[in-house]
């Protein structure tokens, strides 16, 4: 069966975006551009218990003032350079990575929500390759 | 059940299970080749990288170990990892072998025994040795660089027939599965040629249990859903460390087999950026051309490679956040890439427990450590000889050689086959991939997995 993420997980998944990927110059904010619509499709092989921990999580943060997501996913990263084993550390590294997976595909991406208008992530870093399929 | 008795059933179409089947096809046996995942064609391949990611892997992506520092990447698909692997096809060195024959020993691990396997594996693929025009700048930043400190590297060799980098085509776009079919992936140099040959194909099956009995072996598994089974001669496990080690194990294997699950490496990787102050546009053409041929690094248990990777897959290797993350995902095309492959103790452990839920074990070791430390220190000095005004250090660690869990060997309280790729006390049931490597070679692991497949094609054919 698909995975399918609720309505507030989405809501939550756009406030942590917006701190991994903030307005900022040319780039827009991850939930101006983020291809919401791509991420039921792009999570469609993620194990069922991972899927229904990651929506829980994402559904949780979308009660949290932008304060509290900033913190979280500064503790997220720093958990990449503490070395315990514990089960802590484990669980935030795996959500470090898991979130800007999930957002990095979303926004660095073709991927995109259709109905932005401006310059994409792609093209303000000039990111372009030439297949010739024939 | 169907009332079939095939000849040889492979399960996984791999490196491994994609070239042995092909041989034992061509021999005119009843074959059949089993894949978990679907089949994709040169014009079905994910155009995206972020589609790639989430429909070619398992897990829909990365999957990380027990204590979430290191990922791990297999694939799910005809083809297996080698639809996405680079296809480096570098043969063994002595050293290679003889830490097998010690580990293992297996002594019929050596150049002279696998020399007549690797000539015809070379035959039957088209291979390539790239020369200084092909190389992109990336790369010519990194053997300038070398030059000047006294590294040695050489012009790597891959499996392809024709990539059209004359016409502008960049290969990071076949790292989702090549487009034009130039790729030597297992699916290209032998699985449509077999299939073209009568092979019988099943994909979208995933096989959970194996029965091995003293004539044959009964396997079961789902296919969409619904329960399935099949019977052969002699059935072929070729899905890799983490599938072939979860089939055993959820076949009941482990009270038998100490072993199973044990002396898993996999060649941890480690990238680091560098910033030039010109494009270097490492994403262009032929994107991987070179790498560290140095007596000193192949010593001191690590090597380096030319490599780099598209935008997600980089923005991952940055573990900045913000508008930071951002500055730096700006400077994309002046990123120069080098990746350090640690040859790594066997000591992780591949667990699974009785739902087929996989636990991966992967300590760094001291001796890891080291070697990792030493790589990167050559790779700071290369970035920085090469004249990049910032280094990105990395902390982000991967794996992509998945080796070792059903390891080979003479001792059945220490390996899970036997030299005859036999699981030990099993004569219906075989192991055919890196599953049954014994420890890291620190070598490209593809050309050596196709090679062993060959041999156990000439000893099943007997």
């Amino acid at each position: 069966m698909a995975n399918h993420f609720s309505k507030r997980a989405i809501v939550g998944l756009k406030k942590v975006g917006d701190v991994y990927c903030p307005k900022n110059g040319e780039f827009p904010a991850y939930s101006e551009v983020a291809g919401i619509g791509y991420l039921d499709q792009l999570t469609i092989h993620v194990p069922p218990d991972d899927f229904t921990a990651l929506n829980l999580a994402l559904a949780i943060f979308s009660f949290f003032p932008k304060g509290i997501i900033e913190w979280l996913v500064l503790t997220f990263q720093k958990a990449a350079n503490n070395p315990s084993e514990g089960i802590l550390p484990s669980t935030y590294r795996q959500l470090n990575l898991g979130l800007r997976g999930l957002v990095f595909s979303t926004y660095y991406s073709e991927l995109i929500n259709p109905e932005y208008k401006g310059k994409t992530p792609l093209q303000i870093i000039d990111f372009q390759i030439n297949r010739i399929e024939d | 059940m169907s009332n079939k008795i095939y000849d040889f059933i492979v399960v996984g179409s791999g490196s491994g299970g994609g070239s042995l089947a092909y041989y034992l096809n061509k021999s005119g046996a009843k074959v059949l080749l089993l894949e978990a995942g679907k089949f994709y064609r040169k014009n079905t391949f994910p155009k995206t990288e972020a589609e790639t990611s989430a429909n070619l892997y398992w897990g829909g992506g990365i999957e990380f170990g027990k204590d979430g520092k290191m990922g791990f990447l297999r694939t799910r698909l005809v083809g297996g990892s080698s639809i996405v692997y680079q296809c480096l096809m570098d043969r063994f060195d002595d050293n290679a072998f003889d830490a097998w024959k010690d580990e293992s020993g297996v002594d019929w691990f050596s150049n002279a025994t696998m020399d007549a396997h690797y000539n015809q594996i070379e035959r039957d693929m088209q291979l390539h040795t790239f020369t200084a025009s092909e190389r992109n700048r990336n790369a010519n930043l990194f053997t300038e660089a070398c030059d000047k400190l006294g590294y040695k590297w050489s012009d790597l060799r891959r499996g392809q027939s024709d990539c059209a980098h004359d016409r502008g085509n960049d290969c990071i776009g076949c790292l989702g599965g090549c487009f034009r079919d130039s790729k030597q992936s297992s699916l290209v140099a032998f699985v449509q040629k077999a299939e073209k040959e009568g092979l019988e194909i099943i994909t979208d099956t995933e096989i959970h249990k194996v029965e091995p009995n003293s004539n044959t072996c009964k396997i079961h598994g789902i296919q969409n859903g619904q329960k399935v089974s099949f019977e052969g001669t002699k059935v072929i496990l070729s899905g890799g460390a983490f599938g072939t080690t979860r089939m055993m194990s959820m076949s009941g294997f482990k009270s038998k087999l100490p072993a199973l699950g044990k002396k898993f490496a996999s060649h941890p990787q480690f990238m680091w950026l560098g910033f030039q102050n010109e494009p270097v546009d490492a994403h262009k053409l032929a994107f991987q051309t070179v790498a560290s041929k140095d007596p000193n690094f192949r010593k001191e248990g690590f090597k380096l490679e030319n490599v780099f990777a598209p935008p997600i897959s980089i923005g991952m290797l940055m573990n900045v956040t913000g508008k930071k993350h951002q500055d730096y995902m700006k400077k994309y095309r002046y990123m120069q890439c080098i990746e350090v492959a640690v040859r790594d103790e066997n000591v992780g452990e591949i667990q699974c427990d009785n739902n087929g839920k996989l636990t991966i074990i992967k300590p760094l070791t001291d001796q890891d450590k080291t070697r990792r430390d030493k790589g990167l220190a050559a790779i700071k000095n290369i970035l920085q000889t090469a004249g990049a005004n910032e280094v990105f250090e990395s902390n982000f660690y991967f794996g992509l050689h998945l080796m070792g869990g059903c390891v080979m060997g003479t001792d059945s309280d220490k390996s899970v086959v036997n030299p005859e790729f036999n699981v030990h006390g099993e004569k219906t049931l075989y192991i055919a991939d890196s599953s049954i490597y014994p420890n890291a070679p620190g070598i490209n692991p593809g050309l050596t997995i196709k090679a062993l497949s060959h041999r156990l094609s000439t000893q099943l054919l007997k």
